[in-house]
């Protein structure tokens, strides 16, 4: 993985905004992906669907997948080691940890992005519930058709995974699809694209 | 009574694909055992060309199961099913399915309690236990402890990994090894996981680490998926090479897990009853964590500075129950290069055996390194040893019988490393002679206990230099005596220099005496970067460390220059005072330029001319996007570093502007950014209770009543926890709170604040800190 790539992403998350790049950030990125490299357990799971469940028949999903031949449910997750060590940093040194933090974002996403190329070449992007006016309570069904605590997800009583560092959602097959802001509940108040940028990238459109 | 290790044991195949394989599917599969006995007998029949049968339990627990019957009525009718094979049962544990703390709410004592009822409900039906499936070994080692103290039948213990070769919680072979053979178990082994081929190296690791019996229950390969079905394509001829090569490796049991069928353990029962080959497996002092094994062996560094002689910082943390505090001093430790750490909360005020749970609870909550248990009282060594997640080392015993017949077997049973100490009730021996004697005492009288003498280390004690000068190579004698009796030793190096000048340059010569005669663990404060550079610089010139590698690691940004001017470090910017130095973010040096600085102002000035215009000048430029959250984060923490040196100096002066409340509420377990802004309202001379993150309302309440805060700062990062804010906000005010409540976090906005009942909404860290400072205005 080569880390440069991941830099301009990981200062969206931390919030850069145009000037003053930072050595020392720089630095901490550098130092924290390493980091990942070894502490990471990545891990992912899914399943290849020919027809999308019930719970996908609904919007914003069925708009997401019409036109798509098949949808992957899965989860990915970086593991405890990732949470237990921004949790010991969050303790020690704070700015390591914010930075680490969202390293460990960047580092997921490319993880996923890595290993989803291996299942195809002609698939939509990650949409994940919580996502474009969706409930994060379907995560509820992912989980029920996944069971991702075989790699180690588990589900709280308000949705939240645990480890931090974990996703889950669907992904449409035989369909190009575009990221947006539309339906997003964020939109009206985000701080991303407050500046003129994206959550989910750091190209400014 | 079932036995392994002897002769190759062949154990049943897998249960739940094999249901599915015959078209029964269930949500409960232990309630088959009574509602389709008849599916499940003619199962546990096509098996019985196995050795022994696995009864269809393995989520029968009261924490998981969910059934329709009482866990007594299943053990009975799944064991009664299994007997159809004719074989031994085993009675079958999986995990509860509950995470548990500090990831997951489920307490070790809850757990155990779980396991102890699947006890008592088949102790006097099966003929043994086989865990399968853990992956947290704390959660293992509750298991391992209900079995062996409810019941008399042998209990194996088989965990699983993933590709990475760890645990989902991130323990490695060795590290389970090491548990599960520390704590009794009968056998232990790899069940899941992956297929044979590729657990090959799994299965080699556990096998080095471990003189125990090792089980090995592969999958039938790795799954594929097939029209959105799990799939399994290995072959049975493929399993059968692989389960051989196992066997030649030295396994004593060979089974099959997910996937496998009959079929393939009609393949592999032809190993049964061969010879299990002799093999070498390396004995080692070794202690864990779930995620790190420290072999004591070479040279390791044992943290000392948990240990309150001599320390009034840590007495009082200690009195005040602030375990925050010993964590913090936890981790400067790890971070400072110690590989085991001493606890010890030795005071007369305290009641060591309730305390000592706690304290090693919240230090393994924040710290990785393995745990050096460090007490006189027997009741509270094994109250701290029970919760201790991995394998302690206990300190200490003496040559003293009762105290050996007290604390050994504690050592035993939690398959802790124990240190001895060279003396006895007359005292600590002048001669070296007389406390080798004593080490030999021990070193027996541990063996009577079933503790080998590689799990003894041998302190041959250090007296001040000052006092008896003549003793100082009497230790160092006995040291190399010891070493040579194949035990391991260690020193509380320090307590050499007592009593005289420049302590550090006696104490760093003492450590490299002794570790050129064999010391293998100082007890020392890693803090101190003379010792800690004297053990790095030992194992590079004694060929400890392989090619300097550790060396190199520690010392690559040195260079002698930045060792003596302030001014640079390698890829940080430059200062030339604390206003720099806070601008920069330079948070170790921001206490030295608090030095300078206070030798040319007053404190207070420092404060308001310095500190406060710094933070002004970060803050304007991260207003203005010309600053990022890595450097307003690192401004503030160089702020708090700068401002603890200057409050000494002005003592009652030093008082904080008021005090604020921070939780992140019930639900929500997301706390980057309630962490940032404690650094940062911190920075602007605010004292903070942190109270966490999944913070019921009660305690938030309880935390408002006791402390009387300024304010209360409440956080959520979920749609899904913005309720739980509001009925927070609720009960503060139903309670009478006078702080003014701010609230944050990416999904609140103005008008949910305020529809949620807060006072302040603030989007980040800085916002709050001046919207603070506003208000305290106001008042």
């Amino acid at each position: 993985m080569n880390f440069s790539d991941l830099k301009p992403q990981i200062y969206n998350y931390l919030g850069f905004r145009g000037v003053g790049e930072s050595e020392t950030t720089d630095r901490l990125i550098f130092e924290s992906l390493g980091e990942l490299e070894k502490i990471a357990q990545f891990n992912y799971i899914y399943r290849l669907l020919d027809s999308p469940p019930d719970f996908l028949k609904k919007e914003p999903y069925a708009s997401y997948l019409s036109g798509a031949r098949g949808v992957i449910v899965s989860a990915m997750t970086l593991g405890l080691g990732v949470d237990r060590r921004i949790k010991s940093l969050s303790r020690s040194d704070m700015t390591k940890a914010a930075v680490l933090d969202a390293c460990a974002s960047a580092y997921l996403e490319a993880r996923s992005d890595e290993f989803e190329k291996t299942l195809g070449d002609d698939l939509g992007y990650r949409f994940c519930p919580g996502y474009g006016g969706s409930s994060v309570e379907d995560l509820n069904y992912i989980f029920e058709l996944l069971r991702p605590e075989k790699i180690g997800i588990s589900l709280g009583e308000s949705n939240f995974m645990t480890p931090a560092k974990s996703m889950a959602g669907i992904i449409a097959v035989g369909k190009k699809a575009e990221k947006s802001c539309e339906n997003c509940f964020m939109a009206k108040n985000c701080r991303f694209l407050e500046e003129g940028g994206r959550c989910y990238t750091w190209e400014k459109k | 009574m079932l036995y392994l290790g002897e002769k190759i044991t062949v154990f049943d195949g897998g249960f739940g694909s094999e249901l599915e394989r015959r078209g029964i599917f269930c949500q409960t599969p232990e309630d088959l055992n009574i509602e389709n006995a008849e599916a499940v007998k003619s199962i546990h029949r096509a098996y019985s060309c196995a050795d022994v049968a696995t009864a269809n339990t393995f989520g029968l627990n009261p924490i998981k199961y969910r059934g329709k019957y009482s866990l007594r009525e299943v053990a009975l009718r799944a064991v009664e099913n299994a007997r159809v094979s004719k074989k031994p049962v085993l009675f079958d544990v999986g995990p509860t399915g509950a995470m548990l703390e500090p990831v997951g709410k489920l307490g070790f004592e809850e757990a155990y309690e779980a396991f102890k009822t699947v006890a008592e409900i088949s102790r006097d039906i099966a003929d043994g236990y086989i865990l399968e499936t853990f992956s947290d070994i704390y959660e293992l080692k509750a298991a391992i402890l209900a079995f062996k103290e409810n019941s008399t039948l042998p209990v194996f213990a088989t965990a699983t990994f993933d590709a990475s070769g760890r645990t989902l919680t991130g323990s490695t072979p060795e590290i389970v090894a090491n548990t599960v053979s520390g704590l009794g178990a009968d056998a232990l082994g790899v069940n899941c996981s992956l297929g044979p081929k590729e657990l090959l190296p799994i299965v080699k690791r556990l096998l080095d680490a471990t003189s125990l019996p090792v089980i090995v229950q592969p999958n039938r390969g790795l799954p594929e998926i097939e029209n959105g079905r799990t799939v399994y394509r290995l072959g049975a001829e493929e399993f059968e090479y692989y389960i051989g090569k196992m066997v030649e490796m030295g396994v004593s049991a060979v089974g099959g897990c997910c996937g496998t069928t009959p079929e393939f353990i009609e393949r592999i029962a032809k190993f049964s009853g061969q010879s299990v080959k002799k093999r070498e497996h390396i004995a080692a002092a070794a202690v864990n964590s779930a995620n790190r094994l420290c072999v004591i062996d070479g040279v390791k560094i044992c943290g000392e500075r948990l240990n309150p002689t001599g320390k009034k910082a840590l007495k009082e943390a200690l009195i005040n129950g602030d375990l925050d505090y010993l964590a913090d001093e936890a981790i400067k430790q790890q971070e400072a290069g110690a590989d085991i750490l001493d606890i010890n909360a030795g005071l007369p005020q305290i009641d060591e055996k309730a305390l000592m749970p706690k304290i090693i609870k919240r230090v393994q909550e924040y710290c990785d390194l393995p745990l050096q248990i460090d007490s006189s009282n027997a009741e509270a060594i094994e109250a701290a040893a029970r919760v201790c997640n991995g394998i302690p080392l206990i300190n200490s015993v003496n040559g003293d019988d009762e105290v050996m017949a007290r604390i050994f077997p504690i050592a035993k049973k939690y398959g802790a490393v124990v240190l001895g100490l060279a003396m006895d009730k007359n005292g600590v021996p002048e001669t070296a002679e007389k406390r080798v004697e004593i080490a030999k005492r021990i070193i027996k009288r541990a063996a009577e206990f079933g503790i080998p003498k590689h799990r003894i280390i041998i302190d041959t004690l250090v007296v001040t230099a000052s006092a008896e000068q003549r003793l100082v190579k009497e230790t160092l004698s006995a040291l190399e005596a010891v070493s040579r009796l194949g035990v391991k030793t260690a020193l509380g190096v320090s307590n050499v220099s007592f009593g005289l000048l420049n302590r550090p340059l006696l104490n760093r010569t003492f450590l490299t005496m002794a570790l050129e005669r064999g010391l293998n663990m100082p007890i020392m404060n890693p803090l101190d970067g003379e010792m800690t550079g004297a053990v790095k610089a030992f194992a590079l010139l004694s060929g400890l460390d392989e090619n300097a590698e550790d060396y190199i690691e520690t010392y690559k940004d040195f260079s002698p220059s930045a060792a003596q001017t302030l001014k640079k470090e390698k890829g940080e910017r430059t200062a030339d005072t604390l206003f720099d130095c806070v601008k920069a973010g330079l948070k170790n040096r921001a206490g030295q330029f608090a030095e300078e600085e206070l030798k040319i102002r007053e404190p207070l000035e420092v404060v308001n001319e310095v500190l406060i215009k710094a933070l002004d000048e970060v803050g304007r430029l991260y207003e203005q996007g010309k600053l990022f959250l890595p450097q307003l984060i690192s401004s503030a923490e160089a702020a708090k570093a700068a401002f603890k040196v200057v409050s000494e100096k002005l003592g009652s002066r030093a008082e904080p502007k008021g005090k604020v409340v921070l939780a992140t509420v019930r639900g929500d377990v997301h706390d980057i950014g309630k962490n940032i802004v404690k650094v940062v309202i911190e920075s602007y001379g605010w004292k903070t209770i942190d109270l966490g993150k999944d913070v019921s309302t009660e305690e938030v309440v309880k935390a408002v009543a006791e402390n009387d805060p300024d304010a209360v700062g409440l956080s959520a990062l979920m749609t899904t926890t913005v309720p739980s804010m509001e009925a927070t906000i609720k009960a503060l005010r139903e309670a009478g709170c006078r702080a003014k409540i701010f609230v944050g976090g990416a999904v609140l906005n103005p008008e949910t604040a305020a529809r949620i009942g807060a006072d302040y909404y603030t989007k980040d860290a800085l916002e709050m800190a001046k919207k603070l400072d506003e208000v305290r205005g106001k008042n």
